[in-house]
């Protein structure tokens, strides 16, 4: 929420020195400061939005308290289709289309279908090997990739560079079919490596890592080199202890969509072992009905492991997004 | 900063060949091996010997489903396995990513096929039977096991295929599809609003003129909505409008399936009607699911649906409490009703004679009176050997137990096959076709106009002769 509060207090000082046409220094320090100075002014917005002693006048006062309430608003909405799902789920099967805020005579018989026709565990357990393994796979290789194109400098960098950026652009679609006959030929098809191989690289987290490391402090680096350190104890010893807060909050963003990741788990696990978000999916049929009650429910329980997930780690994801400059 | 935009250019350039060249790559043509009439009638493929082993897969949307679909089939198979010691089945839902696994299966069959591994029985829709033949490379089983065979399996042991049934997976004058599951558009309505509206729920109304009284009886007296067509949206396919326009004395391509028909008077004027129930205020305005949702939260006064919806409504009338009646599709004044079917046919797509084999058996058991049985009355689909509803032994007391079937039994005797348009293209044709409906019922777009501009669009995208 830190984010939201610092426009009505007063925003960022007028030298924000990460804005654009600031032609001294270099852009590394640069950035690095930039990224410690809108930290100190989000500190103070966020005193100001507490207490509002530093508020300038009445028009602030109702100005912030007007975007507050609108944030509220948007906040509810926001919100609203998770308590939705959730109201459903605790319906009764035969109530489920009713449209009563308050779900009553509550009812747990969707919970009790979804875990008697889904091997819930077992699903939960097949996405959390996914998820894990794809965002550690992607986390692995961004960092790698965005080490050499920030600290190296070599021939055809830029193109290279361009070349990860263009793979970005390129919808999954385009390459799904390639990608597919390439997975019968290595007879990983309905395998669960089969919905990681394909994934292990990120274009998003090479992006943003690269981001992170030009803003890298070089003097830190130069340290190392004269130490005698090689590139590789550098990176681990270095680079890393120093990126953390970066690296958990990409790690958290790739961790919950490699969870959330359906279209391909759709393609590749047809039989054999299966992902919550296919399981879910069984009780979606246009066809027959729709089943919103298991629906809701089964889909409500594989939201909670990522909630814990956010909850515990709040702090580092708002804090990674801050300083890569991503909203 | 010339140098690095040139660099982005090349590489833009280098992205964009690669992009294009996966995308030609994506949608090369993969079936149309040319040997769908491999095997000539006089030399069908042998029986298994005994110890002969064989592995088939089986690909259908049904597992693709939780609950009592795919536990019914997983019950099925083991049993076919117990009964074939020899034969094991590998099944499969289709793959993709579509909310209905349904519409996922001529895809995901097709990117098989450019694998070089397709399956060897999929379960496919009618109204792409002619893609299946003539793309995907399903076998002629009349080629295949001989004309007899497949005929001996419709006549069954006890109980025959309902007898318009027969032919629903016919193309070109022979079978290549085995019908599987299908229903017929049934008028449901909610017997307690024609109550309290002052209609007689015992009458339901035969003709569209009388579900048009009705519904303004219904509008104007309940404050509800009055009727439902789900059969007029881009999403609803074309299965019931091909019913609409059937009973009014129209059909939408002609019946060599060489020329588009659905600009004609008889199509148009079908869409008309459906428009005059929007703009009178009797249909409200609202996607398939929205509708046939409002109907069973008890919101609505009749709803024209596929049978294959009852289990969802007689669940929404329990919980609302109102009384969830159905009736046979209704007629354009004296013109007979003739219902289309929805649904899906069984093929071979096996290439190896063993399998082709196996494939057949697998066909002939989920077809016959024990597999009817279990699908009928454990996922409530319709049984094709329509014998059993009388059968003590079989589906009488499911068929007691569950009247509303009644209507879409008796229906059987008139109906006429959903009609595939022919061609690569014909998902395009279809959807044209619908979204033009789509436009003029919901959107008040002219009807003659927009139909005949579809029509011209669609005639371009048929296969040349």
């Amino acid at each position: 929420m830190a984010l939201v509060i610092e426009t009505p207090a007063g925003g960022l000082p007028a030298g924000n020195p990460s804005a654009p046409g600031d032609p001294g220094g270099p852009v590394t320090s640069e950035r690095a400061a930039g990224a410690t100075l809108a930290e100190g002014a989000l500190a103070e917005a966020a005193q100001a939005g507490g207490d509002g002693p530093d508020v300038p006048g009445g028009r602030s006062r109702t100005m912030t308290i007007v975007g507050h309430v609108a944030l509220a608003l948007l906040g509810i909405v926001c919100v609203f289709p998770i308590y939705w799902m959730y109201t459903t789920s605790l319906r009764r099967p035969q109530d489920v289309y009713k449209l009563t805020v308050l779900p009553w005579p509550l009812s747990t018989s969707s919970y009790s279908q979804a875990l008697d026709q889904l091997d819930l565990a077992r699903l939960m357990l097949n996405t959390t090997i996914v998820a894990i393994l794809t965002a550690a796979g992607q986390l692995l290789t961004s960092l790698l990739a965005a080490y050499a194109f920030a600290v190296w400098g070599f021939p055809g960098k830029r193109l290279l560079y361009l070349g990860f950026v263009g793979t970005w652009l390129v919808p999954f679609q385009v390459t799904m079919l390639p990608n597919y006959v390439l997975l019968h030929q290595l007879g990983l098809l309905n395998s669960l490596a089969g919905v990681i191989v394909p994934n292990v690289v990120s274009a998003l987290g090479v992006l943003l890592l690269r981001q992170h490391l030009d803003s890298f402090p070089k003097e830190l680096l130069e340290a190392a080199r004269i130490d005698g350190r090689g590139s590789w104890t550098t990176l681990w010893t270095v680079v890393v202890p120093n990126l953390r807060a970066a690296l958990t909050a990409l790690g958290i963003l790739l961790l919950v969509n490699a969870w959330n990741e359906y279209f391909w788990p759709a393609m590749v696990l047809q039989r054999g072992p299966s992902v919550l978000q296919l399981g879910i999916n069984g009780y979606l049929n246009s066809a027959e009905g729709d089943n919103w009650g298991p629906l809701t429910a089964a889909a409500g329980l594989a939201c909670l492991p990522i909630f814990a997930l956010y909850l515990a780690l709040q702090r580092h994801v708002i804090n990674g997004f801050v300083r890569s400059g991503l909203r | 900063m010339r140098k690095p935009s040139a660099h982005r250019s090349l590489s833009l350039v280098t992205l964009a060949a690669a992009t294009a060249m996966s995308v030609l790559a994506a949608c090369g043509s993969p079936g149309g091996s040319g040997d769908t009439h491999a095997g000539a009638s006089a030399n069908p493929v042998p029986e298994l010997g005994k110890d002969q082993k064989v592995s088939i897969v089986f690909e259908s949307y049904n597992y693709g489903l939780a609950g009592a679909w795919t536990d019914t089939f997983n019950d099925l198979i083991s049993t076919f396995e117990k009964q074939h010691p020899n034969i094991h089945v590998v099944a499969q839902k289709p793959k993709g990513s579509s909310p209905n696994p349904a519409a996922d299966s001529i895809s995901s069959v097709q990117s098989q096929v450019a694998a070089g591994a397709p399956p060897d029985v999929v379960q496919e829709g009618f109204g792409d039977l002619d893609f299946t033949v003539h793309s995907l490379g399903a076998k002629a089983l009349d080629d295949l096991v001989g004309k007899d065979a497949v005929q001996a399996n419709f006549d069954g042991p006890k109980y025959p295929f309902a007898k318009t049934a027969r032919t629903l997976g016919d193309l070109g004058g022979k079978t290549y599809g085995v019908p599987f599951v299908f229903s017929t558009p049934v008028l449901y309505y909610n017997a307690s609003l024609f109550t309290a509206a002052g209609l007689d729920p015992t009458k339901p109304p035969t003709t569209w003129d009388e579900v048009k009284a009705d519904a303004q009886a219904i509008v104007s007296r309940t404050k509800k909505s009055g009727v439902y067509l789900d059969c007029l949206t881009k999403v609803s396919k074309d299965w019931c409008f091909q019913s609409l326009v059937r009973s009014n004395g129209g059909r939408v391509i002609s019946t060599d399936r060489t020329q588009l028909t659905y600009d004609q008077p008889a199509t148009v004027q079908v869409v008309q009607l459906a428009q005059g129930l929007v703009k009178d205020g009797l249909t409200p305005v609202l996607g398939q699911k929205d509708g046939y949702t409002s109907f069973a939260r008890g919101d609505m006064g009749m709803l024209l649906e596929s049978s294959s919806l009852q289990a969802t409504f007689q669940k929404g009338a329990k919980g609302g409490k109102w009384d969830l009646k159905a009736a046979p599709l209704p007629s354009f004044g004296t013109k007979p009703a003739i219902p289309t079917n929805s649904g899906a046919a069984l093929f071979v797509l096996a290439k190896d004679a063993a399998k082709q084999r196996a494939s057949w058996d697998l066909i002939k058991f989920l077809t016959s009176n024990e597999a009817y049985t279990e699908i009928s009355s454990k996922i409530g689909y319709l049984p094709l050997r329509t014998g059993l509803v009388n059968d003590p032994a079989g589906l009488q007391a499911w068929a007691k137990a569950n009247p509303l079937v009644q209507p879409n039994l008796d229906q059987l005797d008139r109906l006429e096959p959903w009609v595939s348009f022919p061609g690569n293209n014909y998902v395009q044709v279809r959807d044209g076709m619908m979204n033009a409906v789509e436009k003029s019922v919901y959107q008040g777009a002219d009807p003659a106009s927009t139909l005949t501009a579809a029509a011209r669009q669609g005639a371009a995208l048929l296969p040349k002769a």
